[in-house]
């Protein structure tokens, strides 16, 4: 009954929002957003680093693919590169399932989302192309982003997402570039978890990618962790790489 | 953890007990283990992987001097390096393998088996493969030397039906059950995936050498003494993963044991929201042999069968907030003793260490760690200080006799180094398991270079 009023709320804000505004509804305008940068078989070298109060804590360089889907959830493979004290681990993030191979042991070990943090980066963050395929729009309005025009998107996880990692985020979306900017997102009793900044836009396998993602801490800003892609292209590769058991026979090298 | 680990390596004769032919393998294997450290300012250039690790153990045990009982300390010292590479050699071609060798001051661990010489040298090539995708993602061919670990377990193992233990002989001061470094199995292994499902065979073969022989080989391989073949069939169900085994071995004609004998598992393990994972597994072997007590006064025993007696794991790792993590596994023994005969197995136990000379086999020591009673539990909770600095406690729990162990680690991981700590301490009655361990106490300090 809540999911239904939920969804009945979502629907009259959006019919009263959107009505003259755009010619495209606003799940529309969130899918065209997230297609000018989604690639759907990415390959990449990504180095996640955390700060904390202006100190760095942690660093991390990983080589990876990712297979996005428009119907089911995005699988990625990691290979960490650095630090030598990590280098060797295999990671997969099958949707909320996610799996890590320590160098010379041969059973990939079950994690928890939440025992996937690279810092404020959780696996959701490293995976989302897109937000349209797993959020529903619940009201969308026009903002002001530091002197830029935006459009400012509610979403809320859909039906089936109920169990991500966040519960339900706001958008700053560019209007003229059509590019996220910043985001916020919170936990299901509205508590803020993260804030996040897309920035260094370049173009990527004929998109429009974010090549750095700054994310803080919602409780402590001091707290903030960098997503930077050093290099990004495009490999097809079958399904099944994407498996707990072929990551033992994944031989990993580095993007070109 | 307790020292009965020495019996799943074999002997290996220290310098000053070797024949010349022998004196001159070890001498090689000393020049070897030179040759390998210095690889690691090789690897630094080459793309070799090197982890090197000195370990400190100042260790407590109680033994018996002139009918007396007595606290026996020393500090047994490890070090290891192992060196590593995984090289593509074309399209879906690769060849990888680690090699390893260790220098150990006490190799059986225990403080009142010292050795007569400083060191004992050992080498290994613990895998060496070729690893062919005949079908992209799809069909796998690996021919070599490989490990096969199908366990989720973190205390207990039960899937790892095909497993030698620890290069070193040394248990993880950690309560794991699985240790970094360990000796694969010469064979072929094929592997084929498709959807939610994935089939994998591997076969090793009977390879046994001479004695002579194996004064040289043993430092590079372990014989294989059966045959092995292991099915292996993996299942994604939903969010949950299943996992079945059979493994049929056989020593073959002429061995010792030419029958055929076989082991089955099963295991599970799956998510329930953001923060926890549920695992469980067993496996039951046809037949597997102990020595049960005949008389406890008089110090006798005699060897039985036991057949399909399982062993099965089942556990939770949650995830909490700041890294906190909590995990707890129970662990069932089915070779293991309860009730009567579990009282007779520490009532022989008591009135053997009460004489000197030890008369009569060490009852307790066929098991290994933790493995004489029917039912155990393990936890650990394990945290974040800082982003460098993870502390760890766990403990083991004997729920037939109360007893244990309790364990504090504290690790500190930089980019290539990382220090660790770890105190082990074993507690219970005179009558129990733990409490009849000769081991008092344990501490580990530990320095891993990573190259």
């Amino acid at each position: 009954m809540k999911t239904f009023f939920a969804i009945a709320a979502a629907m009259l804000s959006l019919g009263s929002a959107f009505a003259p505004a755009w010619a495209e509804s606003p799940a529309e305008l969130l899918k065209s957003i997230d297609d000018l940068r989604s690639i759907p078989d990415m390959r990449f070298e990504i180095s996640v680093t955390s700060f904390e109060d202006g100190k760095q804590k942690d660093y991390n360089r990983m080589w990876g693919f990712i297979k996005a889907s428009e119907t089911e959830d995005s699988r990625i493979l990691l290979y960490f590169v650095e630090p030598a004290s990590v280098k060797g681990r295999k990671m997969l993030m099958d949707g909320n399932i996610v799996y890590l191979l320590f160098p010379r042991t041969r059973n990939p070990i079950r994690l928890s989302p939440l025992q996937v943090l690279l810092g404020e980066a959780s696996n959701g963050d490293v995976a989302r192309t897109d937000f349209s395929k797993d959020y529903d729009v619940a009201s969308l309005a026009d903002a002001d982003l530091d002197g830029v025009s935006c459009h400012l998107f509610k979403l809320i996880a859909k039906d089936g997402k109920k169990d991500s990692t966040y519960h339900s985020i706001s958008l700053w979306v560019e209007k003229s570039k059509e590019r996220p900017v910043y985001a916020e997102f919170f936990a299901s009793d509205g508590k803020l978890l993260k804030k996040a900044y897309y920035k260094d836009y370049g173009p990527a396998e004929g998109k429009d990618f974010p090549y750095t993602m700054d994310i803080y801490d919602g409780e402590n800003p001091g707290k903030h962790t960098t997503l930077t892609y050093a290099k990004i292209g495009c490999l097809v590769v079958r399904d099944t790489v994407f498996s707990r058991d072929y990551l033992e026979a994944w031989t990993a090298e580095a993007p070109q | 953890m307790k020292t009965r680990v020495s019996r799943s390596r074999p002997s290996e004769p220290t310098a000053s007990r070797q024949a010349p032919a022998a004196r001159i393998a070890y001498i090689a294997s000393r020049l070897a283990l030179g040759a390998l450290l210095a690889l690691v300012p090789a690897s630094l250039a080459s793309g070799l992987e090197t982890e090197a690790a000195l370990d400190v153990f100042p260790t407590a045990a109680l033994g018996q001097v002139g009918g007396m009982s007595a606290q026996t300390e020393t500090t047994r010292l490890l070090a290891q390096v192992a060196t590593s590479h995984e090289q593509s050699l074309g399209d879906g071609l690769s060849l990888s393998g680690t090699f390893w060798a260790d220098a150990d001051s006490l190799p059986s661990g225990s403080p009142l088996e010292t050795p007569t010489d400083k060191l004992r040298i050992s080498s290994r090539l613990l895998e060496l493969g070729l690893e062919w995708e005949a079908l992209p993602g799809q069909l796998i061919v690996e021919l070599g030397k490989k490990i096969i670990h199908p366990s989720s377990g973190f205390f207990k193992t039960p899937l790892n039906v095909l497993s030698r233990g620890s290069a070193s002989g040394l248990i993880p001061s950690t309560g794991a059950a699985v240790s970094g470094w360990e000796e694969g199995w010469v064979g072929a292994d094929l592997t084929y995936l498709t959807g939610n499902v994935t089939i994998a065979n591997f076969f090793s073969p009977r390879m046994e050498w001479s004695d002579t022989a194996d004064q040289e080989l043993k430092y590079v391989s372990l014989q294989q003494n059966e045959f092995n073949d292991l099915l292996r069939l993996g299942l994604k169900i939903g969010s949950a993963d299943l996992r079945l085994l059979a493994l049929a071995s056989s020593g073959g004609p002429g061995s010792e044991d030419p029958d055929l004998h076989l082991c089955l598992g099963a295991g599970a393990d799956t998510n329930i929201g953001d923060s926890l994972t549920l695992r469980a597994e067993c496996s039951v072997a046809d037949s597997q042999d102990r020595l049960d007590v005949v008389d406890e006064k008089l110090l006798t025993s005699a060897q039985e069968s036991v057949d399909w007696a399982p062993r099965a794991l089942a556990g939770f790792t949650w995830t909490g907030p700041n890294e906190l993590s909590v995990m707890a596994e129970y662990y069932y023994n089915g070779l293991g003793m309860i009730g009567s005969d579990y009282d007779r197995l520490i009532d022989y136990s008591v009135n053997r260490s009460s004489l000197p000379g030890a008369p009569g086999p060490d009852l307790l020591d066929q098991f290994g760690g933790f493995e004489a009673a029917r039912h155990y539990c393990f936890a650990r909770v394990s945290g974040q200080l800082e982003t460098d600095l993870a502390p760890a406690i766990f403990g083991v729990l004997n729920l037939q006799d109360f007893s244990g162990m309790t364990g504090v680690n504290l690790a500190y991981t930089r980019d290539a180094w990382a220090l660790a700590g770890s105190i082990v301490d074993y507690w219970g009655g005179k009558d129990t398991e733990a409490g009849l361990s000769q081991l008092l106490w344990s501490i580990d300090l530990q320095l891993s270079l990573f190259f």
